[in-house]
């Protein structure tokens, strides 16, 4: 691959990983949801919008993104949340059908209808894309372990326990809703930048798919994992298709299962290196014995009577 | 007449055709450990269930310090100082021992999103705080683990312990712990009674299922036995204990007193307590 393809492929790598942040942030709390590709669509077709009849600056470009990302997060939050997680799943499907409908049938001097819109491609330089995800990672990590963080772990390994230590799962999801509102709107900025033309099919199901894969082979358990994902998975299919051609997406498709089979928690895997961890200090484990009695089985009526 | 810490009236629940609960009255005053006795499938762990929220009661009414929390959610109710720990352990899995007991703490913690990400000296002196809290109530119910251990792979006696930890740290009145000594030898569960005993004396009221006769009658002041749902007899332990109708659930029609008083003797073992 030549130099410049190179950068491109680094540079979607880019964009996908803020995408793949995004759906992590609501994931974080239980919710799986694609619609930041919804959030980043309208928060991209609004900037290009308003950049083309009144002209905007790149930094309130990103502003009027994440702002418009939260908001809508926020909306469908309020809207979806009740759903039960398969339901809830799909409903942020649909909404990635509607929006390239909508891109389509609103008045073109809006959307640009089949034919799409230019975008002014200040923000598509290697600065603005680092810097965004730097501070986008930084966020999620000064989350973790605060407050919301540790509700948020809390809601979605177990949501009914994390009710009973005063944790309202509806309000954590909510929050993380917004959070990927936020990340998704601005990814969806930076990406119509780079392209500097967007139309019905840049924020559709490839890109969903792809970040959403991002996010299960990268590890949805820290925010790491998403950015290790949507770089392996963008850079990947680049490498394999010269030697494989078109089998490309067989292998990284066969490379997806293999991963959600072997490596669940994906390739950030905190719980593993705990558990390898907790195995060094303890070599002789103190931990349940493989074989030895469940104690969580269900218990004799009368201990007492082991005695007689 | 005192306010009740938890006063359950005319409780029932179904599943099905079958009543897992059925009109059950128990009154519970502040500052009492309470056993809730019963052989296996009584519904005893659905009591609690309603209790915390965990599932709706068909009819029947639960108050908590005179507040009628039987319609509310679970967090609500937690909102209210009822905290519990259950049967089949229910631990986060990715969580560490630590971070399990500071999850817990979530309503005694003030921080907002953005002290957390501008890393306010709010926001790390609450974290270290949270931390020191949360190790302190480790020691308290007698975790030795290291804390930066996965919870989940500590031995069932520190998973429990965990839990305990876990539920403490939402500051409870009310704690609500479903056989607290399933898996742990006789040292063991006497260490909990003793907590118990160390947490009544802190103002909480305690409200345990259990099998072990010995932990119930040395450490609960009064105890609801329940058969099929119902409410067989309650009172002092010892005299329920005593009761024919106890003994026949527990035993089965050839049940004698001899025969528990035997059980005690053996339990206690030479020179007992
Ligand atoms: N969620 C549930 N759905 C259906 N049946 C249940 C449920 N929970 C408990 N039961 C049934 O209710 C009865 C009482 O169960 P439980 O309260 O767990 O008894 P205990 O804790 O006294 O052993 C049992 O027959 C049990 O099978
Ligand atoms: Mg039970």
């Amino acid at each position: 691959m030549s130099t410049t393809a190179w950068m491109i492929t680094l540079q979607f790598a880019g964009v996908n990983a803020l995408f793949a942040l995004a759906i992590y942030a609501s994931l974080w709390t239980g919710v799986l949801s694609l619609a930041p590709v919804f959030f980043g669509a309208v928060s991209a077709f609004t900037f290009g919008y308003v950049a083309g009849t009144l002209g905007l600056s790149p930094f309130l470009g990103l502003l009027l993104g994440a702002v418009l990302g939260a908001g809508l997060g926020a909306l469908t939050a309020g809207l979806l949340i009740r759903l039960d997680s398969h339901y809830l799943a799909m409903a942020t499907i649909a909404m990635v059908l509607i929006g390239r409908v909508l891109i389509l049938n609103l008045p073109a001097e809006y959307t640009g209808g089949a034919t799409g819109t230019l975008v002014p491609g200040d923000l598509g330089t290697w600065a603005w894309l680092i810097g965004t995800l730097v501070v986008a990672a930084y966020v999620m990590a000064r989350l973790a372990g605060s407050r919301f963080g540790l509700a948020a772990d809390a809601v979605r390994e177990d949501p009914a326990v994390a009710e009973t230590l005063a944790i309202s799962p509806r309000r954590i999801q909510f929050i993380g809703m917004i959070i990927s509102g936020a990340l998704g709107g601005v990814a969806g900025i930076l990406q119509s930048s780079f392209l500097q033309y967007i139309g019905p099919d840049t924020f559709y199901t490839h890109l969903g798919f792809v970040t959403l894969a991002a996010v299960v082979l990268g590890g949805a358990f820290h925010w790491l994992g998403p950015i290790v994902g949507a770089i392996v998975f963008t850079i990947l299919p680049e490498l394999l298709r010269e030697p494989m051609g078109e089998y490309d997406r067989v292998v990284t498709g066969v490379l997806l299962v293999l991963i959600i089979i072997y490596m669940p928690r994906g390739l950030v895997d905190v719980r593993r290196l705990r558990l390898v961890r907790s195995r060094w200090w303890r070599p002789k484990g103190g931990g349940p014995e493989p074989g030895g009695p469940d104690p969580r089985d269900p218990q004799p009526v009368v201990r007492a009577e082991v005695v007689s | 007449m005192t306010e009740l810490a938890v006063d359950i009236v005319g409780l029932t629940k179904a599943f099905g055709g079958l009543k897992a609960v059925d009109d059950v009255t128990i009154q519970v005053p502040p500052r009492r450990i309470h056993g809730i006795l019963g052989p296996n499938g009584a519904g005893k762990t659905t009591v609690l269930n309603m209790v915390s929220g965990f599932i709706q009661a068909d009819t029947g009414r639960i108050d908590v310090f005179g507040d009628d929390v039987t319609r509310l959610k679970p967090f609500q109710i937690a909102r209210r100082g009822v905290a519990r720990t259950y049967q089949n352990i229910r631990l986060f899995p990715g969580l560490t021992v630590l971070e399990t007991v500071v999850a817990g703490a979530y309503m005694q913690r003030s921080s907002t999103i953005a002290g957390a990400i501008l890393m306010s000296p709010t926001e790390r002196r609450e974290r270290r705080e949270m931390r020191e809290r949360a190790a302190d109530l480790l020691d308290k119910v007698g975790c030795r683990a290291p804390h930066s251990a996965l919870a989940e792979t500590l031995s069932y006696g520190d998973q429990r312990r965990v839990e305990i930890a876990r539920a403490l740290a939402t500051s409870p009145k009310v704690l609500l712990l479903d056989e607290p000594t399933a898996g742990m030898n006789d040292v063991e569960s006497e260490e909990v009674g003793r907590l118990l005993v160390e947490l009544r004396e802190l103002g909480l009221t305690l409200i345990l299922i259990e099998h072990n006769m010995r932990l119930v009658e040395e450490f609960c002041e009064t105890v609801s036995v329940m058969n099929s749902g119902a409410l067989l007899a309650e009172g002092a332990p010892t005299w329920c204990l005593e009761q024919d109708e106890v003994k026949e659930a527990y035993f089965g029609k050839r049940s004698d007193a001899a025969r528990i008083a035997t059980l005690r003797r053996a339990r206690r073992g030479p020179g007992g307590s």
